[in-house]
């Protein structure tokens, strides 16, 4: 086998993983916690990101959780201050986003924020509509969310991401048409629409095993998925990724990453990192995490070294998730062969009914391809 | 050492009655194992014996035991107690002077307490009772010599009492061995005259034969010669199972032990076959072994067409570790080539499939079972149908037959009334009841066989708290109303899924058949229709629609793992599944049959 190149992470993650209220959805690493306990693990935090001191020069940082916007002034600070002293941030033009929820973001923070370099935000609107909200368990109301954007507008940020979801039980498609409609009346930089998940063990899957709620039915989904396609692209977004749309220029660089299969450190609890072929997580447990880094241990429990044929099709399909694709030259220069040499086949048969194109030597997902992108994706693994 | 030191016996008893676990002690107590190489149920080796706790294969063990200053050599076999290895008992049995047959003092006299003490005392076997697990506090041991005496005739006085937990009782079992049991009779110094009761493969050194030598003696350096497949060896290795293979310098008259002699074509070596002096040959082989009768039959086919040979080659390889399947190549429009293969019972069959995909690294599809029919043709000619696909055309079927079996149940009195409703909603014909104390019965039905080999017996075990056991004897074919019940999927007749079934069941037994199926096979991209049908009638419909909408919304860092770790296991859990058309048929979808009630 022809070595890889070694290759170099210049995107930084950086995991906080608390919240105001579990919203009844979520399965992600976070939990409600006292500002004392946030204090211990922004200190274990901050040790970690020291140790990457020198390391690396990052174009991208994303703050993601949880909800770091939960972090008081104080916290805040110390926080952006050990990355801006411990991480070299690349050129002019790098992109540093902070995940920020309505209902726990104030003037002053988006100020402390700004003056640390911060130039993006993605806002966990999820809807506009108070039912739909209390369904979701989201603690904040569809007026907080504009007042929140409003805030960050005022305060200077010229790129900022909303987060919906659509696909609730009881949801009609019109309920959905208003939430595009006021998205697109706010005119953020960057919209990404989620098709709600019911993941295991959390209430709302609960509810939907007892009974309590239903799974909206596919077809109404899938409407709502074109319709969010169709109007989003009618209003100068483009469609990039699955579920993402953006202005011209405004393409997420640091989820860009992710989607090309690229490196990238993550710090925090649970947070992974992709360095040369190699997949990591840190601690999941927020205790254990800190405890570990209090007492210099390895806080990595899971490794995993992809091999060159596992690394290439997780690359084919995490790039199948965007629009524009992945060309046979991007793929050769990163693996050594090009993409007909492993897919070939999988290339033939879906070209064959439609899902995918593969011309100039790029292949891509057509949109009829991506309302049933796992089960193409199920065929490149 | 002569014959009269020699003591050859099995362990019997209805399942779970603790035969391994007294083996266990047996061993123990005579020093066989280290205490380094023990582990609970040591003679179950099979890793499917493991998980399962249950016991498969009847094994051999030697013991060396002194007792009065002289030094015994005792061989005993540990059987399999489920009724689905029955073979293995009656193999065991004619290797054997005597058996103890285990009774578990807490659940008393079951099915295969009945049906193993019946064989054993067919074979003339010296019998010693023993009952078992008493230091269990809901032991009730004296019932359960009541129900020995009353239904087998057993003398009280002759059982003994033990705990193979606590060790309580178990030098009684070597007196009694001893005492009880004869010596091997046979001639030192006539020719070579020695059963096959099992044989294994090993890459090796090829086929492994199992030999008790009933005449004169074998050893390293001996011209050997079989008397049913006319081959002759040059004897390698004889030696003893400790219970691992330990070499000795020859197998005497009256021993039970192994025998490697470069049997490299597993053709060469039948079970029951006799084993005798090339040289110096006997005059008449052994008795040997009666054919299994196969109970339910289904089709194996690899999942990948090109693997047909390794198949044959695995079932081959099986077949001689198993004796009691049996398996004949043919053809399906659907699944292409593959074996038709008769078990013992659905357990048999399950354990076969898992024993080929483990032992052989082939993924395997199995179609829906059945049992043998009969025809009696217009022409008057009679053929065994063992394929749904065997049926003749319906102007050329004069009579259609069922095989029909005699069920015992042994069950506690309460539940007497539960099964006989259950027994008569399935066409069965009452024959007797027979009370084992106030407490426990004998119930004894006629019932077609396609009627309790499926789902009947969990259903009984359910129905009757875990208390009800049950056995079954063929009794033979009688006239029935069958027709043959087609599937089709996209439009395409799966002959693998066509099952047989009673006329005025079929339009029910489609139905649900197709609704079954329906949830079995996943969506594809295309609307999948299933169809029954008898001859060219459709009696059910159902569709699957088209998957609308499969994509995941999110997926960012530590998602790709997690998404590409699910994308695997799809793919992995579609190689267990035969692609007929365009429709991806997983393997759960063949057994549909089996459960289409519930
Ligand atoms: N309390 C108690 N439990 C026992 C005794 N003997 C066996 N057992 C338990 O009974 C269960 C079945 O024991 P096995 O020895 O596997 O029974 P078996 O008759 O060999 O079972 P099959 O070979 O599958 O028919 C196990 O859980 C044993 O631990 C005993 O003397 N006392
Ligand atoms: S705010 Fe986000 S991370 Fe926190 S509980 Fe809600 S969905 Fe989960
Ligand atoms: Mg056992």
């Amino acid at each position: 086998m022809k070595r890889l190149k070694d290759t170099v992470p210049n995107a930084l993650y950086i995991h906080i993983p608390f919240c105001a209220q579990k919203c009844r959805y979520c399965d992600f690493n976070s939990f409600v916690s006292e500002s004392t306990f946030i204090d211990k693990y922004l200190t274990a935090l901050e040790k970690e990101i020291a140790g990457l001191k020198g390391q690396y020069v990052f174009n991208t940082v994303y703050i993601g959780g949880g909800t770091p916007s939960i972090l008081n002034e104080l916290q805040l600070e110390k926080l952006l201050r050990s990355v801006l002293n411990n991480t070299m941030l690349g050129s002019e033009t790098y992109e540093y986003t902070v995940e920020a929820n309505p209902g726990t973001m104030t003037i002053d923070k988006a100020q402390i924020l700004k003056g640390y370099g911060v130039n993006r935000i993605s806002v966990g609107v999820q809807s506009f509509q108070d039912r739909q909200l209390k369904l979701l368990g989201r603690i904040h109301s569809g007026d907080d969310a504009r007042k929140t954007f409003d805030l960050l507008r005022s305060t200077g940020f010229k790129n900022i991401n909303t987060d919906l979801i659509f696909g609730c039980s009881n949801q009609s498609l019109s309920d959905w048409e208003k939430d595009l409609k006021t998205v697109i009346e706010l005119n953020p930089e960057h919209v990404s629409t989620y098709s709600l998940t019911y993941e295991e063990g959390t209430p709302l899957t609960r509810d939907l095993d007892n009974n309590v709620i239903c799974t909206l039915d596919e077809d109404t989904e899938l409407e709502m998925y074109k319709t969010t396609i169709r109007s989003l692209t009618l209003h100068a977004y483009h469609h990039y990724e699955i579920s993402n749309f953006s202005r011209d220029g405004y393409q997420c660089a640091h989820n860009l990453i992710y989607w090309q299969n690229k490196d990238y450190v993550g710090v925090g609890a649970g947070a992974y990192s992709f360095v040369n072929g190699v997949r990591s997580a840190n601690e999941k447990n927020v205790c254990r995490y800190i405890e570990d880094l209090h007492n210099n241990k390895n806080i990595k429990p899971f490794h995993e070294c992809l091999g060159q044929d596992r690394h290439a099709a997780e690359t084919i399909i995490m790039a199948l998730r965007l629009r524009q694709g992945i060309s046979n030259a991007d793929f050769c220069e990163r693996f050594g062969y090009t993409i007909e040499d492993q897919f070939s086949e999988q290339i033939d048969k879906f070209r064959r009914d439609g899902f995918v194109t593969f011309d100039n030597k790029i292949l891509k997902i057509t949109q009829e391809g991506l309302y049933i992108a796992d089960t193409i994706m199920s065929e490149f693994v | 050492m002569s014959t009269e030191r020699i003591r050859n016996f099995c362990i019997i008893a209805h399942i779970d009655h603790g035969k391994s676990t007294l083996a266990d002690r047996l061993m123990q107590k005579t020093n066989t194992i280290s205490s380094r190489e023990f582990r609970n149920q040591m003679l179950d080796d099979m890793d499917l014996e493991r998980e399962r706790g249950i016991t498969i294969k009847a094994s051999a063990v030697a013991l060396k035991l002194i007792k009065d200053g002289k030094e015994y050599n005792l061989n005993l076999i540990d059987t399999p107690g489920h009724v689905d290895f029955n073979y293995e008992v009656s193999r065991s049995l004619g290797a054997c002077e005597g058996a103890l047959l285990l009774v578990d003092a807490s659940q008393g006299v079951e099915a295969q307490t009945v049906a193993n003490a019946y064989l054993a005392m067919e074979h003339n076997l010296s019998i010693i009772p023993v009952i078992s697990k008493i230091d269990l506090p809901q032991s009730r041991p004296y019932d359960v010599l009541t129900e020995m005496e009353k239904t087998l005739g057993i003398n009280p006085e002759e059982a003994l009492m033990v705990s193979a937990k606590t060790g309580e009782g178990i030098d009684k079992i070597f007196d009694a061995v001893i005492e009880r049991i004869p010596p091997p009779k046979g001639n030192p110094s006539a020719p070579l005259k020695a059963l096959i009761f099992d044989s294994v493969y090993d890459e090796f050194r090829g086929v492994i034969v199992y030999l008790r030598i009933f005449d004169g003696a074998i050893k390293a350096g001996d011209e050997i010669y079989m008397m049913k497949t006319h081959q002759s060896f040059k004897v390698e290795e004889v030696g003893v199972l400790k219970p691992k293979m330990l070499l000795k310098n020859n197998l005497l008259t009256g021993e039970v032990g192994y025998c490697i002699a470069n049997i490299k074509s597993i053709h060469d070596v039948k079970i029951g076959d006799t084993v005798t002096n090339n040289k110096d040959r006997a005059a008449e082989a052994l008795p040997g072994y009666r054919a299994p009768m196969p109970m339910v039959y289904c089709g194996i086919y690899p999942t990948n067409n090109a693997d047909f040979h390794l198949l044959r080659e695995a079932l081959e390889r099986l077949s001689l570790n198993d004796s009691s399947f049996t398996f004949e190549p043919e053809t399906s429009q659907a699944l292409g080539f593959g074996f038709r293969c008769g078990f013992l019972g659905l357990l048999h069959m399950e354990i076969v499939q898992e024993r080929l995909e483990r032992e052989s690294n082939i993924n395997i599809v199995q179609t829906a079972p059945n049992v043998t029919y009969e025809v009696l043709k217009t022409n008057k000619e009679v053929i065994k149908v063992d394929n749904p696909e065997k049926v003749p055309p319906d102007n050329e079927i004069e009579e259609f037959r069922e095989p029909v079996v005699r069920v015992n149940f042994v069950l506690p009195t309460e539940y007497v009334g539960t099964i006989m409703q259950f027994a008569e909603a399935r066409r069965g014909r009452y024959k007797s009841t027979e009370y084992l104390s106030e407490k426990r019965a004998i119930l004894t039905y006629e019932l077609p066989l396609a009627e309790i080999i499926f789902d009947f017996f969990d259903k009984m075990k359910s129905a009757t708290r875990g208390y009800g056991t049950m056995d079954y004897d063929f009794i033979g074919y009688e006239l029935a109303d069958l027709v043959k019940l087609d599937i089709l999927v996209a439009g395409k007749l799966v002959d693998a899924l066509s099952t047989i079934v009673h006329r005025k069941d079929a339009d029910i037994k489609g139905r649900k058949l197709v609704k079954k199926l329906k949830l079995e096979i996943s969506r594809h991209l295309f609307e999948v229709v299933l169809q029954a049908a008898i001859g060219s009638r459709i009696i059910a419909r159902e569709s699957i629609r088209p998957i609308a909408k499969n994509v995941t919304a999110k997926c960012y860092g530590g998602d790709i793992t997690r998404k590409r770790k699910l994308l695997e296991k799809q793919k992995e859990g579609k190689k267990r599944m035969k692609s007929i058309g365009n429709v991806e048929i997983p393997q759960r979808a063949f057994l549909s049959v089996l459960s289409v009630d519930e």
